[in-house]
């Protein structure tokens, strides 16, 4: 029998790095699949992108200092605010989307069957790639703010706010896993990703304009602040170790929750009827 | 001895399913406070199946078949008993059991419906870290046993339903399975396409040794595929043996038919009178009385078209499961 005999041994972070590249490969040829379809979404995702950053150019000037928040600061916590928002709508919202049509139609069967991390499977099933302009303009907008602002990023700044960037990274997957869960229970739970996108808007705003109660819901319970306002902070030179540490076991905290539910999740799955 | 491919000692799966009256009354006390009821899928079954073996699932619709056929692949994880496929225990859904087994659902595709066939080939090549030396004599194989040379370069979404199912067949095979699990494969398929589809899984059970489980609401499908059938009926095994072993304990009066310018007068005495219609005569006979009645029949005017042949499998399952008794069978 030839299954074990094709099956090549490679390790396995080297193996999911192949799986990963393989379903994007997968998304970028169904995106490229349909010339109309390419151009269009490419289009559209431009418009999308100028659109979200547009008001700020036209509020630039009228912005205040908010609790130690310049303007041009204010324009790197957008920056940070549009990286994840892009990463968000060209990686996760697809995937979430793509994975709960599974749920629904029965075809998570065939993930599942995959010799695999079905969650790794699930998350990275679809990508809009058009998207990643998002990413490059919020990009954009850290570095321009930073630049015009006259903040000098030293290494540790820059260093912190990679960890804190990555730390928000994993608290929207985490959250993102926990939404798709829930749709195990019940398909209707699938509008849990719109009321996750709304949620999200609330990342544009630095931490200290929310009041105290709300600063600890989105740090703790739902860490917005962690993916967008703490990240800029680190750039800016303004957060301790400590706080960086403290937002990384909150992520770490949110993704081993997400993992027990996921893993609860698949036990629990009875597989839509043929 | 040969071990078991498949060995099921005692597997149950038990659902849990919410219930409630009819009406906006009844619906309403639900959303407060919902009554559950628990189903039996799957009740204590047990069988064994060798390496190589091709096995068919019978039942009515909600007997149980798709998911105790899930409940082997490892989708399902059982309420209780054991498990084992090709020596894993399939709830664990361990990548080296996962690499040995495959799964075809006639009524849910795998392939991306946007992209031609040979793009999710390539893809299940990555997933199943197949050798590309290996990958190309196998999809090679493949495509020319179920000729889709061209068929796969083409978008999903245009492609027959025929072609779909051949290309989903070399996405289920390319890394080589033990263990096959089909589920109505040939549904909705033509004719024609449906002969092709079972002569390609009786070629490659023979080819390649592997064992193939077969659930189909097609009879013909399950009778030229499966010399062993299973009957579960009720989440209940009826029934495990040939088609002929069913055949003899269930309808064992053999179908008998003559065409003659005219018939006897009183055919009650052959057999049960199925039909008398013209000058067409068909009889239900007792096997240890065909060569009798053959003779009778043959002697009438102008008799031709006589035949013998066993009662249909559909008319020998809907007596199986009209029958009132639930004792198992055999």
């Amino acid at each position: 029998m030839s299954a074990g005999a094709s099956a090549r041994q490679v390790p396995r972070l080297l193996f999911y790095g192949r799986l990963v590249a393989a379903q994007l490969e997968m998304s970028t040829l169904t995106a490229l699949q349909y010339r109309l379809g390419f151009w269009t979404e490419g289009l559209l995702g431009l418009l999308w992108s100028v659109i979200g950053i547009a008001p700020l150019f036209v509020a630039v000037d009228h912005l205040g200092a908010v609790e130690g928040w310049g303007r041009w600061k204010l324009v790197v916590l957008t920056g940070c605010f549009t990286i994840l928002s892009g990463l968000f709508t060209a990686l996760l919202q697809p995937a979430l989307r793509e994975s709960m049509t599974h749920i629904l139609k029965g075809t998570l069967d065939y993930v599942l069957l995959r010799p695999a991390d079905g969650l790794v499977l699930c998350l990275t099933c679809a990508f809009h790639p058009w998207h990643l302009v998002e990413v490059l303009g919020g990009l954009v907008l850290v570095i321009a703010g930073l630049w015009l602002g006259e903040v000098e990023v030293t290494a540790t700044g820059l260093l912190a706010g990679l960890a804190t960037g990555a730390a928000g990274l994993m608290a929207l997957y985490a959250f993102g896993v926990l939404v798709l869960c829930a749709s195990f229970r019940a398909l209707q739970l699938q509008a849990l990703t719109h009321v996750m996108e709304a949620l999200m808007d609330f990342g544009r705003w630095p931490a200290q304009v929310f009041p105290p109660a709300l600063r600890l819901l989105f740090t703790f319970v739902i860490p917005l602040l962690v993916m967008t306002s703490y990240p800029a902070e680190a750039l800016l030179g303004r957060l301790s170790w400590g706080t960086v540490a403290e937002l990384a076991a909150v992520s770490a905290t949110l993704l081993v929750l997400a993992r027990l539910a996921w893993v609860r999740s698949v036990r629990g799955y009875t597989s839509a009827s043929s | 001895m040969t071990a078991a491919m498949v060995r099921v000692e005692g597997l149950c799966k038990r659902f849990s399913v919410p219930r409630r009256e009819a009406g906006l009354r009844a619906a309403l006390r639900a959303l407060v406070r919902r009554e559950y009821r628990v189903v039996e899928a799957v009740r204590d079954l047990e069988f064994s199946l060798a390496p190589g073996e091709r096995v068919g699932f019978l039942g009515p619709n909600g007997a149980g078949k798709t998911t105790t056929l899930k409940m082997l692949a490892g989708l399902i994880v059982p309420s209780a008993g054991q498990v084992e496929v090709a020596g894993f225990t399939p709830s664990e859904r361990r990548p080296e059991f996962l690499r040995r087994v495959s799964l075809v659902m006639g009524q849910k595709r795998q392939l991306s419906w946007d992209l031609p066939a040979i793009d999710n080939f390539e893809f299940n090549r990555v997933v199943y870290e197949i050798d590309p030396a290996h990958y190309k004599r196998r999809l090679e194989e493949l495509t020319a046993l179920l000729d889709v040379g061209e068929v796969m370069r083409r978008p999903v979404r245009q492609l027959s339903l025929g072609e779909r199912m051949k290309c989903e067949l070399v996405a289920a095979l390319l890394h080589g399975p033990q263990v096959l699990f089909l589920d109505e494969p040939t549904i909705g398929l033509d004719v024609s396409m449906q002969l092709g589809i079972r002569e390609f899984i009786r070629r490659y059970n023979a080819e390649h040794g592997a064992t193939v489980i077969l659930t189909s609401h097609y009879m013909e499908d399950v009778a030229a595929l499966c010399p062993r059938i299973l009957v579960i009926d009720g989440g209940r095994l009826r029934f495990d043996g040939s088609i002929e072993a069913l055949r003899r304990q269930i309808r064992p009066l053999r179908r008998v038919s003559v065409r003659a310018a005219a018939l006897p007068d009183d055919p009650t005495a052959m057999g049960r009178v199925v039909l008398r219609e013209g000058g067409r005569l068909v009889l239900d006979v007792a096997p240890e009385r065909v060569p009798e009645v053959v003779g009778a029949l043959v002697a009438l005017p102008e008799a031709q078209d006589l035949a013998v042949q066993d009662a249909p499998l559909e008319e020998v399952m809907r007596a199986l499961f009209g029958r009132e008794e639930a004792a198992e069978i055999g």
